[in-house]
């Protein structure tokens, strides 16, 4: 199989998370984020470079032997020289020594704040949503903080969210369309998925955006393919992901 | 000569009255206390308050048999591939459970105020959330002059935590394997300790490696033995996740399952459950 073939729209967003995380920074997945931690277990196993990763288990580094259904699992801490717990990583992100964080949202908006909280009246709700975790902290106070979301459309990428669960602007926002990215305050198209025109992805999108700069994604290389490969070797991550394409 | 802090689950259980906030140890599906929560709602307990950054089975299994009636947490889900809590969700979204909504962190501040013994705690963060304005929290300005704001959030004192612990001793000396998520906190924070322990340790055991230990004796109101009391969670070092148990629960939403599941638990068959 040709390796664009293989781009599938989880691949595309696994691989376009991973590939946000910069050399020598320290990068955090937390709870209830399966793709996030396949992108950091992804990059350690794809790029040369050194970078740490952390995450909710209290894994430093950890290398657990294979990637577990749920991304707070103790599996995540096995072979981790310490064990960084919740009060260690949510001080460091305030402190501001907090590189990458990747956080999940309901709704997006242009500026990158997001809503996990709800749809309608927050007293008499339309739609509870999980709520925000750790977002309304740590998406102001971590160096960077990137939005994952799997679906991609007008009622989750938004000019105007319900409810502001966290604010202050997310560095990044990946789909399995389009990757974007902060520029001047507001998420600008830096990538689209391949066969994807900036039109249909203008057209999937509710908030407006700057596209000026989009490109045609770099394609995967071996090395990512075959990491996410070896990562999900039976498609279940890919499968239950809940990718909707609009 | 040390008192025995051990009870029976259904002793335990009765230490928690209709009504008292419970700070529940553990996350998601990991080392919840998921046995005693059972035990409550076969004991017949209502409005329970419920305090924890990030609960799934447990809370949801109390909206489920409507022995809850407010919560106090950052993110609610089943986890894995499960998404929502179908039942927390429902009872939200009904107005049966009162919603304080928190981020992970800013409970952690309201714990932080009650085991600080302060009257708040500064957190950083929380800027531009439509949280702070619902919670009426309160943004101050530096009283030392940098010009910085900051929101501060009021105490959070449980009546009760619960936690579950891998290992406990007679006296009540407490250890658990792998990250403690909020446990150490939570047990600085509330009036009253409560444990289920997958097993009694010999307390020299304890005594060589002091440092091992979460949470010592005195702080310890009383301990049960409740091998597999974190199922359907996990609980290291002994087990992992029973994905076939939370499908199932997710499943089948008759009352007829929710009482075969309380029936069928477990801590209903120490026999089995008791580990090799």
């Amino acid at each position: 199989m040709s390796e664009d073939a293989r781009f599938t729209p989880f691949a595309f967003l696994v691989i376009n998370l991973a590939r946000f995380i910069l050399p020598g920074e320290i990068t955090f997945s937390g709870v209830n984020s399966s793709l996030p931690m396949l992108a950091c277990l992804l990059a350690k196993k794809s790029y040369d470079f050194h970078f740490t990763y952390i995450n909710v288990a209290g894994g430093v580094d950890a290398v657990p032997a294979s990637a577990p259904l749920s991304s707070s699992d103790p599996q995540l801490a096995v072979g981790s020289c310490s064990i960084f717990a919740n009060e260690d990583f949510y001080d460091l992100c305030c402190r501001g020594r907090m590189g990458l964080c990747f956080l999940g949202a309901a709704q997006v908006d242009g500026a990158g704040n997001t809503n996990m909280s709800c749809i309608g009246d927050p007293h008499s709700p339309k739609v509870r949503l999980p709520g925000g975790g750790g977002a309304a902290v740590m998406l102001p106070v971590a160096q960077r903080a990137v939005i994952w979301r799997t679906e991609h459309s007008t009622r989750t990428l938004v000019e105007k969210l319900d409810f502001t669960t966290a604010a202050g602007g997310a560095h990044g926002l990946v789909t399995p369309y389009a990757v974007f990215e902060k520029i001047g305050g507001r998420l600008a198209l830096k990538y689209r998925n391949k066969g994807i025109t900036p039109a249909e992805v203008r057209k999937r999108t509710g908030f407006t955006f700057d596209a000026a700069d989009a490109a045609p994604v770099p394609l995967p290389t071996q090395r990512e393919l075959g990491a996410l490969k070896a990562l999900d070797p039976n498609g279940l991550f890919a499968a239950g992901a809940g990718i909707r394409l609009w | 000569m040390n008192t025995s802090k051990l009870v029976s689950l259904q002793i335990l259980a009765s230490m928690i009255k209709d009504g008292d906030s419970l700070g529940l140890g553990g996350s998601l599906l990991h080392r919840g206390p998921f046995a005693l929560v059972r035990e409550l709602i076969r004991s017949g307990r209502r409005h329970l308050e419920i305090i924890k950054a990030s609960p799934g089975y447990d809370i949801d299994i109390l909206c489920r048999a409507g022995s809850v009636a407010k919560a106090r947490c950052g993110i609610v889900a089943m986890e894995g591939q499960f998404g929502f809590a179908p039942w927390y969700r429902k009872a939200v979204e009904n107005g049966v459970l009162e919603l304080e909504e928190h981020a992970c962190a800013t409970l952690a501040a309201g714990l932080r105020a009650a085991a600080f013994g302060v009257p708040f705690q500064p957190v950083a963060g929380v800027h531009g959330s439509d949280i702070a304005k619902l919670n009426n929290w309160a943004c101050i300005s530096d009283p030392y002059g940098s010009g910085k704001d900051c929101w501060v959030i009021p105490p959070i004192r449980p009546d009760i935590a619960v936690i579950h612990a891998a290992e406990a001793t007679l006296a009540g000396d407490v250890r658990v394997y792998g990250t403690p998520h909020w446990d150490r906190l939570l047990t600085r924070a509330a009036k009253c300790v409560l444990v289920t322990t997958e097993r009694l340790v010999d307390e020299a055991l304890f005594a060589e490696r002091p440092e091992w230990t979460l949470v010592p004796r005195f702080m310890t109101d009383a301990v049960a033995v409740v091998p597999r009391g974190a199922w359907p969670g996990s609980c290291l070092p002994f087990y992992g996740v029973d994905f076939q148990g939370i499908e199932s629960y997710l499943a089948n939403p008759g009352e007829d399952f929710l009482r075969t599941h309380l029936q069928n638990a477990p801590e209903t068959r120490p026999e089995d459950a008791s580990m090799d």
